[in-house]
């Protein structure tokens, strides 16, 4: 199961869509446009891919489906499990791209 | 440049849903969907075996698809990578699975065994080390392999 394992990339961005949510919640069309959006349209979940990641979040404990009065709009909430799932990946990619930054693999920001 | 993205093994089998919940017991398999026809066939049941996806349909006599169990064995070995392979191997034979070779010690560097399952794939349960390079496998290759 997540322990310990690594996330897919999917999984991760569909946690970190979560936690960004208010009250770490989010609806599926919101999680797509939101990994859309933050990797500047370089990643597209399809629905079949948001359906399949959240459905195995779910049943490893790492994202709930909220009961929804909206039977069309599927709410979904990060687990604090998830958060800590969530956050040990991110540290992991951060010392991964700090690396990447002392190599010189970073895009320097244009200076103003 | 058109490139493959996945391998995803799709597995014929004389019931679905007691194969489903094989896999479940035995390798944490989830399902994820399902896709039903109007007369009730189950076309195919997706599972989520570890982060790899696995396919599982009822076997179709008219299409030549059928279960190893109903062919009489499988020219196929599914080989699943984990950190215990003991432990799956002591969960699928619980959940039904029967033994060909025991979990032990190989060569190669990993611990390695094989069941087969209750529609007769078989599967190898095995660590994923790689702590030998392909020279220091070849040199510890038993000579009568």
């Amino acid at each position: 199961m997540a322990n310990g394992n690594p996330l897919t990339p999917a999984a991760f961005q569909v946690l970190l869509a979560l936690a960004t949510g208010p009250g770490g919640r989010a609806h599926g069309y919101g999680i797509m446009g939101f990994v859309a959006e933050v990797t500047g349209g370089a990643v597209q979940l399809g629905p079949g891919t948001l359906y399949r990641t959240l459905t195995r979040l779910a049943a490893d404990g790492l994202a709930e489906e909220l009961p929804g009065e909206d039977s069309r709009r599927r709410y979904y909430r990060i687990t604090p499990a998830g958060r800590a799932v969530a956050a040990r990946e991110a540290a992991l990619l951060g010392r991964l791209v700090a690396a990447a930054g002392d190599a010189g693999l970073l895009a320097r920001p244009e200076s103003a | 440049m058109s490139r493959p993205l996945g391998l995803v093994p799709h597995l014929f089998v004389r019931d679905v849903d007691a194969a489903v919940s094989f896999y479940a017991k035995a390798f944490g398999a989830v399902e994820l969907f399902r896709t039903v026809l109007p007369d009730g066939t189950v076309l195919f049941v997706e599972l989520a075996v570890g982060d790899a996806r696995l396919l599982v349909s009822q076997e179709i006599a008219a299409l030549d698809a059928l279960a190893p169990s109903t062919i009489g064995g499988t020219p196929m070995l599914l080989t699943l990578e984990t950190d215990d392979p003991d432990d799956l191997a002591r969960r699928a034979v619980f959940a039904g699975a029967t033994v060909e070779a025991p979990v032990t010690e190989m060569f190669f560097g990993e611990r390695y065994g094989r069941v087969v399952d209750p529609d007769g794939h078989r599967w190898a349960l095995t660590t994923k080390r790689e702590q030998y390079t392909p020279e220091d496998i070849d040199a510890r290759k038993p000579h009568d392999v």
